[in-house]
């Protein structure tokens, strides 16, 4: 019974991050051909409040967005930050 | 004068920057230069994706006379496309001058320049071009252009390092030597831009360039 406890148990903790995970949000973005551009980006999503961290694939020029758990950010205004940052977005998705 | 032929169709071909002069939004960034002709300065910020201000100071050393001056720069145009982009930008600045130079030794002036970069840019192929005006009064007036053409051996992911091979041509019409050709190698990461090179003439130039 006590093993049958700590195994529950163990499953539960490790399994828990992908619980608390927030949104993944995937960008395509046009004109991102330098660290500088890629770094503009982290800048300015990591300056609000829903944004985890983000991640900036240069060969596919997507933007990964990660968002808080129970935050949310809409397209709008995914869009808006990153036309602020003086670039393009070709399409969203959403994880 | 096949030289000079070639050397003009180059800079008429290229069009763009050596160091974009606008940021992020909330950016500074920190540019030294330093070539066969002079040392430069210039620190700006940019409130916005399209606009940045700050200090420009230079000092042409074979002519001795230098210039302080509050520089604006403009984002006029941005081309963003899937693999490339490419931009237009107004560099202007206003200020003063001053020179250490024979009878204008210690003469002060006001200075004012505007000139022109555009760039364009993937993450392999680089070509720019800018010029400037300057008047600064009995002290200086002159014009001057210079473009680039860059290749880079390998593509890097984001935060390695970036390796770039350069030619920079810059047009001096004032100077003994109007012409100069100054092969380079330019070194990327992070926030750091770091440039060497040695020109036609024999000298060094080094450029180093910061973004946070």
């Amino acid at each position: 019974m006590k093993k049958l406890f700590v195994l529950t148990l163990s499953l539960i903790t490790l399994s828990f991050p992908a619980f608390a995970a927030g949104q993944v949000v995937k960008v395509s973005v046009n004109g991102l051909v330098c660290d500088f551009c890629a770094r503009a980006l982290e800048k300015t999503f990591g300056k609000q409040e829903a944004v985890e961290d983000i991640g900036v694939d240069l060969d596919t020029k997507i933007v990964t967005v990660n968002l808080k758990e129970g935050q949310d950010m809409d397209d709008e205004r995914i869009k808006e930050l990153i036309t602020d940052s003086g670039y393009n977005v070709e399409g969203i998705t959403r994880e | 004068m096949k030289y000079l032929a070639l050397t003009a169709a180059v800079l008429m071909a290229a069009l763009p920057a050596q160091a974009r002069p606008v940021s992020y939004p909330g950016g500074i960034t920190a540019m030294i230069t330093n070539d066969g002709d002079k040392n430069s300065v210039h620190i700006h910020y940019s409130p916005t994706a399209k606009t940045s201000i700050g200090y420009k100071g230079e000092y042409w050393r074979v002519q001795e006379f230098g210039i302080n001056a509050v520089q604006m720069n403009n984002l006029l145009k941005r081309w963003n496309e899937k693999d490339s982009q490419a931009n237009l930008y107004l560099k202007s600045g206003v200020g003063l001058a001053y020179s250490d130079y024979g009878d204008f030794d210690h003469e002060v002036d006001a200075v004012a320049f505007t000139g022109i970069s555009a760039d364009w840019e993937d993450r392999r192929r680089f070509i720019s071009y800018e010029n400037r005006y300057t008047e600064a009064g009995d002290i200086a007036d002159f014009f001057m252009q210079s473009a680039r053409v860059g290749w880079a051996p390998y593509e890097g992911d984001y935060g390695d390092l970036h390796t770039w091979l350069m030619l920079q041509v810059d047009h001096n019409p004032e100077s003994d030597q109007n012409f100069t050709a100054t092969p380079l190698v330019r070194l990327f990461k992070g926030v750091h831009l770091f440039e060497a090179g040695i020109s036609t003439e024999g000298k060094a130039m080094l450029n180093y360039v910061i973004r946070y």
